[in-house]
């Protein structure tokens, strides 16, 4: 490893300037001559088809230039598209209509007739699953597993496919007869590791359980408004995306065009969440209607809109059967996920929740099973920690409730299972081993946040109660994913003797735009003032680059960059060898120069060798690149050529396992048994999360995850009325989002900063495991508070908490969703 | 599967102790066309003067418009954010008369002969940064930013009523923005190292 | 005819600068008028173009509507006063600072900057049927879509529901009516006074109106007596946000004392039903009474009498229950199990 002079150190990141001044542009900043507006036609029904569209009214109206329907996009396979004939959710667009401004475009709106013939809805998965229950859609209710491709398969996967799953009578008929757990009726997806009846043989304790996970919406503050106008053939196209570089292939897609024919603009975007991971398929609207009316068309897209469209958390029924040894390990786990894709998909949650649920408690045996249910609801995409923070949700109030029974210390219980080192999860794959993470330091977390959060002193006085309030503490690990690899870098140094680094990922907050060239500077021995980023634009030339969701970026981008910057100092050793005499390996960097070791006069300035580079061409200036670099960075290197001496490299460091990041919360409550308020008191989180590029933006993303882990613990939720099939919280103070006065004024968070050492920078990803752990450490610290039966949902709101105290027991609806 | 036919679905709608006008409330009776009626005896004019960042600016507003609209549409002052446009973010809040507005939910003809400023205003004629704006530069506040401007304006009309205000108080003082990314600990952090600065600023 | 929302529909806008003009207004466009305050409340429903005014009255250009002034020995605040100014008030805060606490507890900083004490205590209900525009009974229709058996109607009413469940989710209402304020009407033609607890209308009344306000009427001011000023106060609000949310239930109560007994206590509650209760029955139980645990509960079990839950809503029982025993006990510290 080089030295980490800038890894690991803060820094004003060169956007920052931009924001504080507002001159940071959005999508819906951008303004073009004679540019139209669109609005949308929303289906008002939850499932239907449209018969018949009356245009002619709308067509009439002044000002109106052109109108957009499903007939005029593309088809995608059965896949979403931006406008629909099959209104599968209220609130799905079904035609745009383009005019002078949005009054006209609103009066057109106003102007159109659609019929449309009502088709069967359901709401609730539980609801579709039962005998004779609606199906969400004409093709079936849930998604088939997905099928392994077939030996010798050449290209794309088949669509996913819909089936048909009606559970008996008998399925739903409970054991218990109080109707509160989960039904298990026939299960599409499973797999399973080690002996489970033995493990529930073997243990003391044998618990039975199940939780609602909610949906929310993802709600980033920036809409997924866009602008779009056509020049030379080509779409320029003002998005709002997490991806930059890899939200074009979606663009192009959703328009049906060629990737070079898509230039995308999104130098700032207003948060994500993992709404806008590629892009946002709405964006086609804007595309086509421009290119229909040949003028830029500006989408600004509403929040109530953005209810719809802009994508929400799938929602979660899990029941888990665990079996636990008197000192509390977990001998035995069966997980049964009745998972909410909502009315498209399908979405993935039930498997990296099951996949969690075996890395954060290592259970000796597992049984996981789950169905993926569609119903008439906007539609799901993966949100900060998708699947993870479910299992949080699903598994926590049992670890707790264990703990408790067996009485054992909650971060006792935790540290028991945890996992260690290289820790195996999940089913064996096809090769029939179990996969491991690349390293895990899940126990030293747990004991740094024992000391650093004083959980002792606190758990003395946890239960305790003063007056009306009583105090409780909880802890819970959030793991997730956390690092690709195989993606590349550009980088030049130029003639100015600066370093030019393309950055292909999106400028979400997270800063991993620009983190990813502190260690292609650290490797080059280059000030960070000589560093320039480039970003925000497709048509600035950049190299493949990896979504920028599932925490995955830092891990992925500073590998592939640390590669193309040890490719850049290969070649700037290999040119003052050729100028200078003596071997590459003679040569080292400093001070900006490339210089002969032990004699630093004899050497080369970045800016001369830059120059050098140029006139040496080949691959010194990118005329050629590796044979291994992805197509997009060839094309783009192809655009860069003669401007410097080019770093070009595809990240091929080994890797042994798949990067997880864990993060271990630390809560405590205050709950007001009279009013059933809860307060949270205090928060810590804490961070394996491996070696700290950016300090600042890592305590913000610890934080900031946790808090809408602590938001979907507290207040954060969705409503649809199940009998008209409408989503009523619509507005904020429906839904809920957390306030700056939800959550102490103060969170403490901090990181191990141990290397990953499976990667040559030693990061790893952070977004998304706070959530997990914020949502479990709450979710806690309230059970430890008013007891661990008290509530099997979340929110766990004032309603939720009083209810139960005033009953003595659970009086919530135990199984119903979306309330 | 048979589609149910639109009768059918009334008459379940029906059935369900619900009217055929749920489905209608969807496809409403028609309403007010679009368009500027010309003035009524007594009703305000369209050319208005507005004072925006120190400047007179000459407008034509609509009498529905609101001023976050008229900043950013005819203004061209965009880093007035719309995150909600109904009050609920504070995205979109800009200080009229040195009070924090959110300007998504002012009409722009109430606000003649008040002073307007923007995120754009706070800067000095010179390029300065003003106080609050170097302490979220030098903490690096918020994430996304894209409720930056408004959470600054809130910070920046309140410490003209609450100049030193404690970490809670600020709190309080802008607990009427969201942040998505709810980056709220740190943003805190750097509006009172923006507080510190203000006061350092008018003690000078 | 489709629905588009988030486009405020035209209208014509005036805006006076005396009471007289406004209300020569009013006349004028009769029912198609609509009385712009601060606006909070009018833009939801002007943006979702469900109610479609002709002509809009701005009424704050009318500097005799605003500000905080002596009134006799008590005190008259303009209608359109913002909550902001009625909580920096002194006088308020120094005797009346039920008022201050329950104004500062309503929506969010900018909102108290802009919103006025008299749209405050007029404002519409949430009910997210209602506001969703379906045509339930308040819209003029025939149906209570959150009373269904399948409504999701946590936040609607569990007294004296009458074919509407919505409540009223007004933070200073209940502080008003605990004040014994009395609110000031004008027409073009004359002037009303009515107490506060009379301001508000339930649906047994008028289906369709939160206020006893008609056609063509001003709300011009807030009258609070003497009669309570400096008195013993408690105001709480439940809300699942700590900022930017509506009552589940609030309380207010101004108790007078004499030596240990409760000498008098005013006391009113909000969203529990469609118009801010007072609650008369408890005010007589503890009159005279000493103010401790056993009064406090005794006043509780009274609040709750005839509240008929909802499907999701029953906790509003027990909350409602628990915050007059607070009222009335005087602090939520002092309770023990």
């Amino acid at each position: 490893m080089p030295d980490a002079k800038l890894v690991g150190t803060n820094y004003l990141p060169p956007d920052h300037i931009a924001k504080v001044t507002g001159r940071a542009k959005y999508a819906e900043d951008f303004r073009a001559d004679g540019m139209l507006f669109t609005k949308l036609l929303l289906s008002p029904m939850p499932h239907a088809r449209v018969l018949y569209i009356d245009k002619e009214g709308a067509l009439a109206l002044p000002g109106v230039k052109a109108i957009l329907t499903a007939d005029d996009l593309p088809d995608l396979n059965g896949a979403e598209k931006a406008l629909t004939n099959e209104p599968l959710y209220v609130g799905e667009p079904i035609l745009a209509i383009a005019a002078v401004d949005e009054a006209s475009a609103a009066a057109a709106i106003e102007a159109i007739h659609v019929d449309l013939a009502p088709l069967p809805f359901v709401v609730d998965p539980l609801d579709s699953l039962r005998p004779g229950g609606p199906n969400a859609r004409r093709g079936g209710n849930v998604w088939a597993a997905p099928q392994p491709p077939a030996p010798g398969a050449q290209g794309p996967p088949p669509p996913p496919a819909t089936d048909l799953v009606k559970w008996t009578e008998a399925d739903f008929a409970d054991d218990e007869g109080d109707g509160t757990r989960l039904p298990m009726g026939r299960a599409l997806e499973e797999w399973s590791f080690g002996d489970l009846e033995a493990g529930f043989t073997d243990a003391d304790l044998v618990l039975d359980e199940t939780f609602i996970v909610q949906s929310t919406g993802h709600h980033p503050m920036e809409t997924r408004s866009a602008m779009a106008y056509w020049q030379n053939g080509k779409l320029y196209l003002h998005a709002s995306t997490q991806s930059v570089a890899a939200t074009v292939a979606g663009v192009a897609r959703w328009v049906g065009i060629t990737p070079a024919d898509v230039v995308l603009i999104c130098e700032f975007t207003g948060g994500g969440f993992g709404s806008k991971g590629a892009g946002a398929v709405s964006s086609a609207i804007p595309a086509l209607l421009s290119k229909k009316a040949n003028a830029p068309v500006m989408m600004r897209i509403s929040r109530e809109e953005e209810s719809y469209i802009g994508r929400a958390r799938t929602n979660m029924s899990g029941r888990a059967r665990v079996g636990f040894t008197k000192d509390g390990k977990i001998t035995a786990l069966d997980l049964f996920l009745v998972q909410d894709s909502g009315a498209y998909g399908p979405m993935g949650d039930h498997r990296s929740c099951g996949n969690a649920a075996s890395l954060i408690y290592q259970p000796g045996a597992m049984r996981w099973r789950a169905i993926n249910v569609l119903t008439n609801t906007p539609p799901r995409s993966q949100q900060r920690s998708p699947g993870p923070m479910q299992a949080d949700g699903i598994m926590e109030p049992i670890v707790t409730k264990a703990a408790k029974q067996l009485g054992l210390d909650q971060v006792a219980i935790r540290r028991i299972n945890a996992p260690e080192g290289k820790a195996i999860y999940g089913p064996a794959g096809p090769n029939g081993m179990r996969p491991h993470v690349t390293s895990a330091f899940v126990k030293e977390a747990l004991d740094r946040g024992v000391e650093v959060f004083g959980w002792e002193a606190r758990k003395a006085r946890s239960g305790q109660r003063r007056g009306p309030k009583v105090r409780g503490i909880g802890v819970a690990v959030g793991p997730h994913g956390a690092g690709s690899v195989g993606f590349d870098s550009i980088m030049t140094i130029r003639p100015d003797g600066k370093l030019y680094v393309q950055s292909g990922v999106g400028n979400l907050g997270t800063h991993s735009v620009f983190d990813l060239a502190r260690p292609a500077a650290d490797v080059l021995a280059m000030p960070w003032e000589k560093v320039e980023v480039i970003w925000g634009n497709t048509g600035k030339h950049l190299p493949n680059t990896c979504l920028s969701v599932g925490s995955q970026t830092t891990h992925a981008m500073t590998r592939a960059n640390h590669a193309g910057a040890m490719d850049a100092k290969r070649k700037l050793q290999e040119i003052a060898a050729l100028d200078l005499g003596g071997s590459p390996d003679d040569y080292e960097l400093g001070n900006e120069r490339v210089y002969r070791r032990g004699n630093p006069g004899r050497g080369l300035s970045y800016a001369q060798a830059a120059k050098r580079a140029i006139e040496l061409g080949g691959r010194f200036d990118g005329h050629s690149v590796p044979e291994d670099v992805h197509q997009i960075t060839k094309t783009s290197a192809a655009a860069l050529v003669g401007l410097g001496l080019m770093g070009v490299a595809k990240d091929t460091f080994p890797r042994d396992g798949n990067t997880f990041s864990f993060v271990v919360g630390f809560a405590e409550v205050e709950v007001d048994v009279e009013t059933g308020k809860v307060t949270l008191v205090d928060y810590l989180s804490v961070g394996d999360v491996g070696k700290v590029v950016n300090p600042r933006s890592l305590m913000a993303q610890l934080n900031g995850g946790s808090c809408l882990g602590i938001a979907h613990a507290l207040c954060q939720k969705w409503v649809i009325d199940p009998q008209y099939g409408v989503t009523l919280a619509r507005r904020f103070h429906y839904n809920k989002p957390l306030t700056i006065l939800d959550i102490p004024n103060h969170l403490q968070a901090t990181a191990l900063d141990l290397p990953d050492p499976e990667t040559p920078v030693g990061a790893r990803g952070v977004g998304e495991p706070p959530v997990g752990a914020g949502y479990g450490a709450v979710l806690n610290a309230i059970a430890d508070a008013i007891g661990v039966d008290a509530f099997r949902r979340a929110p766990v709101t004032a309603d939720i908490v009083l209810m139960s105290l005033e009953h003595g027991r659970r009086m919530h609806e135990p199984l119903r969703t979306h309330l | 599967m048979d589609p149910v036919t639109r009768r059918n679905f009334i008459k379940t709608v029906i059935a369900a102790g619900a009217t055929a006008s749920s489905v209608g409330y969807l496809f409403r009776g028609p309403g007010a066309l679009l368009g500027q009626t010309p003035s009524a005896p007594g009703a305000v004019e369209r050319l208005i003067t507005l004072n925006v960042n120190g400047q007179m600016r000459r407008v034509d507003v609509m009498k529905q418009e609101t001023l976050a609209m008229t900043l950013r549409y005819k203004l061209g002052l965009t880093g007035t954010k719309l995150g909600c446009d109904r009050a609920e973010c504070g995205a979109c809040t800009v200080l009229i008369d040195d009070v924090p507005h959110y300007s998504c939910s002012v009409l722009t003809h109430t606000v003649r002969s008040r002073a307007v400023v923007t995120i754009e205003g706070l800067e000095s004629p010179t390029g300065e940064l003003h106080p609050v704006q170097r302490g979220v530069l030098d903490e690096q506040g918020f994430q996304c930013a894209f409720c930056m401007p408004g959470f600054i304006m809130s910070a920046v009309g309140f410490l003209k009523v609450n100049p030193n205000p404690t970490r809670q108080e600020l709190a309080h003082g802008i607990s009427g923005n969201l942040c998505r990314c709810q980056d709220y600990d740190k943003i805190l952090t750097a509006l009172m190292k923006g507080v510190e600065y203000t006061r350092g600023a008018s003690n000078a | 005819m489709a629905v588009i929302r988030d486009v405020m529909p035209a209208f014509e806008l005036f805006q006076p600068s005396s009471i007289d003009a406004a209300l020569a207004l009013l006349d004028r466009h009769g029912a198609s008028a609509w009385v712009l305050a601060g606006g909070l409340d009018s833009f939801d429903w002007l943006k979702d173009r469900i109610k479609r005014p002709s002509a809009v009255v701005d009424l704050s250009g009318i500097a005799e509507l605003k500000g905080v002034r002596q009134a006799g020995d008590g005190l008259e605040i303009g209608a359109m006063t913002t909550l902001t100014e009625v909580v920096r008030n002194p006088i308020v805060q120094q005797r009346y600072s039920i008022l201050m606490t329950a104004a500062e507890a309503a929506a969010s900083p900018q909102i108290r900057n802009q919103g006025t004490i008299g749209g405050n205590v007029s404002q519409d209900t949430r009910c997210w049927y209602y506001r969703a525009g379906w045509s339930c009974y308040r819209a003029g229709g025939n149906i209570c879509y959150a009373d269904t058996p399948t409504a999701i109607n946590r936040e609607h009413a569990i007294l004296n529901a009458d074919r509407c469940v919505a409540v009223n989710p007004s933070d200073t209402s209940p502080a008003l009516i605990a004040l014994e304020a009395e609110m000031v009407i004008r027409s073009s033609s004359s002037e009303r006074v009515v107490p506060a607890e009379e301001y508000f209308v339930g649906p047994g009344v008028d289906i369709t109106r939160m206020t006893v306000l008609r056609t063509g009427e001003l709300l011009t001011a807030v009258r609070l007596p003497a009669a309570w000023a400096g008195a013993h106060f408690y105001f709480e609000k439940v809300a699942d946000r700590n900022v930017w949310d509506f009552p589940l239930v609030n309380v207010a109560a101004a108790t007078v004392m004499s030596g240990d007994t409760i000498a008098r206590m005013r006391i009113a509650v909000n969203g529990v039903a469609a118009t801010p209760l007072r609650l008369p029955a408890v005010e007589n139980a503890v009159r005279g009474k000493k103010r401790d645990e056993a009064t406090a509960t005794a006043a509780g079990e009274l609040a709750i009498v005839g509240t008929v839950p909802l499907q999701h809503n029953g906790y509003k029982v027990p909350m409602l229950r628990n915050l007059v025993r607070r009222a009335v006990r005087g602090t939520e510290n002092s309770w023990t199990s």
